[in-house]
């Protein structure tokens, strides 16, 4: 491992684009879903021949002189839908869901306090949310799984204490989430609706995020207040590798091929890219503004869209990086407190 | 096993998992799931497992399917992994059963989902017990008492939802139809009787000849306005003279609106206790009948005339982003100030100088991290503001404490305070050295800032009820007044309830809810010319499919609700006696002083409403609104959409924030003559 300050320095400056860089802009059109926590707003992002751009934006929520926070965003396998949770209610949160490319509205769960991350299952058309209930008392929570035909809550997983990241596994059947202040990742039966392994991550350690399984089952799990990133063996369930990375290491996302491993800092304004073969930091790139937040690979693996919170009124943004040279090669600004981003679609050759 | 065919669903699936657990699994095949039984009926905690059985096309068992069970209600039917139902309580619900299919499956047209639908029905349990409730003491000949029961099932739960029969054993002596209401015809004993399903109670009553031998009408006026309330006393007398207490008396209205009102629609009501109301003016007459007894009496209304016109006397526009609330205040260095804060923005809130409200400037901006301040208060001495925030970068909201005894010289954060307010603090109020502050919308803190640099929590107020959420708390005399939505308005004594309650021990006096389940705000007065306590509530309320766009560009909202005017004199009776209603607008923030009401009416605009006198009815329709104004300004924020937020009288003038255009001061022109009302003869 790389002395983290050693590390920080060779890092931070801008990094070169390397051999083996895709084209920019590139050849075909890549479109991601983006939430504006404090803008009520989730955009339609396109990175296509044309460069970066807001395609459109769908405002969401029901009361327009209060601020409900869309923060988390997934879209369901098939394409055909995505699914917003909506922070705040009276006093519960909700789920929505909405057909994707006409962003029509077609229904909505009310959850538990404050929904954060979620994921669809295309075996079951089931959804997961983890109820994060950021603000409420220290008290444990669990994950809403709802029928998606429907928009019904049919089961709640009680799995600790500020649930937030959650993925399901490769074949659907486990779901894994992280407990905030649980300090743990906890596995959860997807189709009993009941947690089934528990793994402490080590005392006062506040996991945010976790990864969908690899091939090799491994998940990442990121350390949010220790600036580590722990790889846990799915089989034999412990932690194999700890990565140091920047502070506030947030949410991640490895890239189809598995072999990096991209990371947003939530508390150093950068984006991490790890090697998952070397298990090294190659590179850390400053992100435009502060408080990164959400990162998508793209499935060919060429891109990984970033979503930045910025600070008060300054917009946030959706950053592209080319993986293979961990560069920047794109930004547009979105809604305020850009949040949770979700890939959509590629398309060969874009008309729109 | 005989199978159901509907219970069927035919689907195609290639579940990999499943191929790996079972070597004569076709890579793709039609599978169905079967569920045994179909459809099933429970009693309330009743149980049933159900079994799934999974087969290929051919008919053949597909052996060790994972099949999924959950219930679309499962508070109300549960479901196990392996198929245990548990009904819980009285309804239809559906049970599914689903076979996963293969998450990897890529195909251009992947498997489908194999499932089956069950229906539970848990009839409502029997009713276990009805009985008569609320008779009245006495049973006149001649009057038309209703008599009232209350069913009973056998889990304990009241029921409104069960057929009630009365009957009577003598219906030539005393009658009764099907809603309970009674015909007495002639003095003697009769037995009442009243079933709900197999249960059935009884009760003799004595009819008794009626005692009236005169029945009078007084009336506390003879000639009043539109909704002024008149109070009818009928008061019955024997053969001997002598006032009876008791006797039910029927009131009823009649009457003709003025001759320029055509088809005016119900114009008045009169109440089961006489308290009479008229919404047009007219000559109405009311009726009182006791038995044989008539009396009635003729009221004359006129015109309320209270309209006047308004004059926009100065504004401190801000059209850049949205405002939010106000408070307007005389400051230690004697020039009047207004502090307004914004919204989904940048965190800014404005102070103006308002000493001249022809003339109002900006003073400064005071900046914190937030996206909103939604918020904003002044102590009564003048000197400290405490603003909310939402939307802070680290997401730690909490209350900032500002000085602004010289807002010209300067505005120093004294303290910020975020200890379990990180949710964000929607909205606030300062009372006698205390913040009562919203806490994530679940209940409210009081912190003490008797040292404005130091602020400590030192109680707090919580309801709990399931679900609860608070969105907003006044404070008067003592007395803290929450509004919590579904849970209506709570009365809770912070020191001058007279019920031992303090700051740091609040002590609840009472709470009213209505349906609607709106509650947004609440203004408590103690009205000037009846010494009622009024609370006026506030209902918040939008377009219910929630896809509405409020940022730059976006479109004009439209909200609903109105003014719930509740009687609260006696705290553990308050009572909803009037309404304010704008149609097609929703109300927001109000205030109330000098028996005036004040409401930022969103996209209705400032409304000016005479609240003097007893309130009851609709207050709109009575022609008790004094003014009104649209701030419409074509560079707003959103061009052209009045959405006021709040108002705020303040020495004479009107000061109120509006979402699109900032700052607003306006005045009232006296009324120089009969003013024009809609509806009304000009």
């Amino acid at each position: 491992m790389w002395p983290a300050a050693a590390l920080a320095a060779a890092l931070l400056a801008p990094s070169a684009a390397p051999a083996g860089a895709g084209p920019h802009p590139p050849d075909r059109s890549y479109y991601v879903y983006v939430c504006a926590e404090s803008a009520d707003e989730v955009a339609v992002v396109r990175f296509g021949p044309g460069g970066l751009e807001v395609v459109r934006t769908v405002g969401v929520g029901s009361r327009p002189a209060e601020t409900e926070g869309p923060h988390g965003i997934a879209v369901a396998p098939d394409g055909r839908h995505w699914y917003v949770s909506i922070a705040h209610g009276s006093p519960f949160g909700s789920v929505h869901k909405y057909a994707a490319g006409a962003d029509a509205w077609v229904g909505a769960a009310t959850v538990g306090m404050f929904p954060a991350t979620l994921d669809v299952a295309a075996s079951t058309g089931l959804l997961y949310v983890s109820n994060f209930d950021l603000h409420g008392p220290l008290e444990p929570r669990g994950v809403s799984v709802v029928e998606t035909s429907t928009m019904t809550e049919v089961a709640r997983i009680a799995t600790g204490l500020r649930p937030h990241g959650g993925r399901l596994g490769r074949d659907e059947t486990r779901f894994y989430s992280v407990n905030v202040m649980g300090s743990e990742l906890v596995e959860a039966d997807a189709l009993a609706f009941e947690v089934s392994r528990r793994l402490a991550l080590g005392d006062g350690v506040r996991p945010s995020w976790v990864t969908r399984p690899t091939r090799a089952g491994r998940v990442f799990v990121t350390g949010n207040n220790v600036a580590r990133v722990f790889e846990v063996d799915l089989e034999r369930w412990r932690v194999v590798r700890t990565f140091a990375t920047g502070a506030g290491p947030y949410n991640a996302a490895v890239t189809p091929d598995e072999a990096t491993l991209v990371v947003t800092y939530r508390d150093s304004a950068a984006v991490g890219f790890l090697d998952l073969a070397s298990g090294r930091e190659r590179a850390r790139v400053r992100t435009t503004r502060a408080f990164p937040h959400g990162v998508a690979a793209t499935p060919d693996g060429a891109y990984a869209f970033v979503s930045v919170e910025g600070v008060g009124g300054e917009p946030g943004a959706v950053e592209v990086y080319d993986v293979a040279s961990a560069r920047r090669v794109g930004e547009v600004d979105v809604g305020r407190q850009a949040s949770g981003i979700a890939f959509w679609k590629m398309v060969e050759r874009d008309g729109g | 096993m005989p199978i159901n065919r509907s219970a069927w669903l035919v689907l195609a699936l290639a579940c990999a998992p499943l191929a790996a657990q079972l070597p004569d699994a076709p890579p793709a095949g039609e599978l169905v799931v079967e569920v045994e039984p179909d459809a099933l009926t429970l009693p309330v905690g009743g149980a049933r497992r159900l079994t799934a059985t999974v087969r290929r096309a051919d008919g053949t068992v597909v052996e060790d399917a994972a099949v999924v069970f959950y219930s679309r209600a499962r508070r109300s039917v549960s479901v196990t992994r392996r198929g245990d139902v548990q009904a819980l309580r009285p309804g239809e619900f559906t049970l599914v059963a689903l076979v996963p299919a293969d998450p990897e499956d890529a195909r251009r047209r992947p498997r489908s989902i194999a499932r089956a639908e069950v229906r539970v029905t848990v009839p409502r349990p029997p009713v276990d017990r009805v009985r008569f409730t609320a008779a009245p003491p006495k049973f006149y000949v001649g009057t038309h008492p209703r008599l009232a029961a209350e069913v009973v099932d056998t889990s304990g739960a009241v029921r409104r939802d069960v057929a009630v029969e009365y009957a009577s054993a003598d219906p030539a002596t005393a009658a009764v139809d099907r809603r309970g209401v009674l015909s007495l015809f002639r003095p003697g004993a009769v037995e009442l009787s009243v079933r709900a399903e197999d249960a059935a109670d009884t009760m003799t009553i004595e009819v008794e000849a009626s005692p009236v031998a005169s029945l009078t009408l007084q009336a506390s006026a003879e000639s009043v306005r539109t909704g002024d309330v008149v109070v009818f006393t009928a008061v019955a007398r024997d053969a001997r003279g002598l006032a009876l207490r008791g006797v039910p008396v029927l009131f009823a209205v009649a009457g003709e609106t003025a001759p320029d009102i055509i088809a005016a629609g119900a114009a008045a009501l009169v109440t089961s206790e006489g308290r009479f109301v008229a919404e047009r003016s007219g000559a109405y007459t009311v009726v009182a009948t006791a038995g044989s007894h008539t009396a009635r009496r003729t009221v004359r209304v006129r015109p309320r005339d209270v309209r006047r016109e308004v004059q926009v006397v100065g504004r401190g526009p801000v059209l850049d982003r949205h405002t939010s609330d106000l408070w307007v205040w005389e400051a230690a260095d004697g020039r009047d100030y207004a502090l307004t804060g914004t919204w989904g923005a940048d965190g800014v809130t404005c102070v103006w100088d308002v000493t001249d409200p022809s003339d109002i400037r900006k003073v400064r901006e005071v900046q914190v991290d937030a996206r909103t301040v939604n918020d904003v208060k002044v102590s009564e001495e003048g000197d400290v503001a405490v603003i909310s925030r939402e939307g802070a970068s680290d997401r730690r909201n909490g209350i900032v404490i500002l000085g602004v005894g010289n807002p010209r010289e300067g505005v120093p954060v004294l303290a910020e305070y975020t200890d379990m307010l990180t949710g964000g603090v929607h909205n606030l109020f300062i009372a006698e050295g205390h913040v009562f502050a919203l806490s994530a919308a679940r209940r409210y803190d009081v912190i003490s800032i008797a040292d404005p640099a130091a602020p400590r929590r030192v109680g707090q107020f919580e309801l709990d009820t399931p679900g609860h959420s608070v969105h907003d708390v006044w404070v008067s005399d003592g007395v803290a007044f929450s509004s919590n939505w579904a849970d209506g308005v709570v009365a809770v004594d912070v020191g001058g309830g007279g019920r031992g309650g303090t700051p740091a021990q609040p002590v609840e006096l009472g709470r009213y809810a209505y349906p609607s389940g709106w509650n947004h705000a609440a203004f408590p007065y103690r009205s000037a010319s009846t010494g009622k306590l009024y609370v006026f509530a506030g209902d918040e309320s939008f377009a219910p499919d929630g896809r509405l766009h409020s940022g730059r560009g976006g479109v004009p909202t439209v909200a609903a609700g109105w003014i719930h005017v509740i009687d609260w004199s006696d705290w553990d009776r308050p009572r909803e006696v009037a309404r304010y209603q704008v149609p097609e607008a929703g109300s927001h923030n109000l205030w109330v002083e000098d028996d005036t009401l004040y409401v930022g009416y969103y996209n209705g605009g400032l409304r000016v409403v005479d609240v003097s006198g007893e309130l009851l009815g609709d207050l709109y329709r009575q022609g008790r609104e004094i003014a009104r104004f649209l701030p419409f300004d074509p560079d707003g924020f959103i061009p052209n959409a009045p959405f006021v937020w709040g108002p705020q009288p303040f020495k004479g003038h009107v000061f109120f924030s509006d979402w699109n255009t900032g700052l607003w001061a306006v005045r009232l022109l006296p009324a120089e003559r009969p003013a024009p009302v809609v509806g009304e003869p000009q």
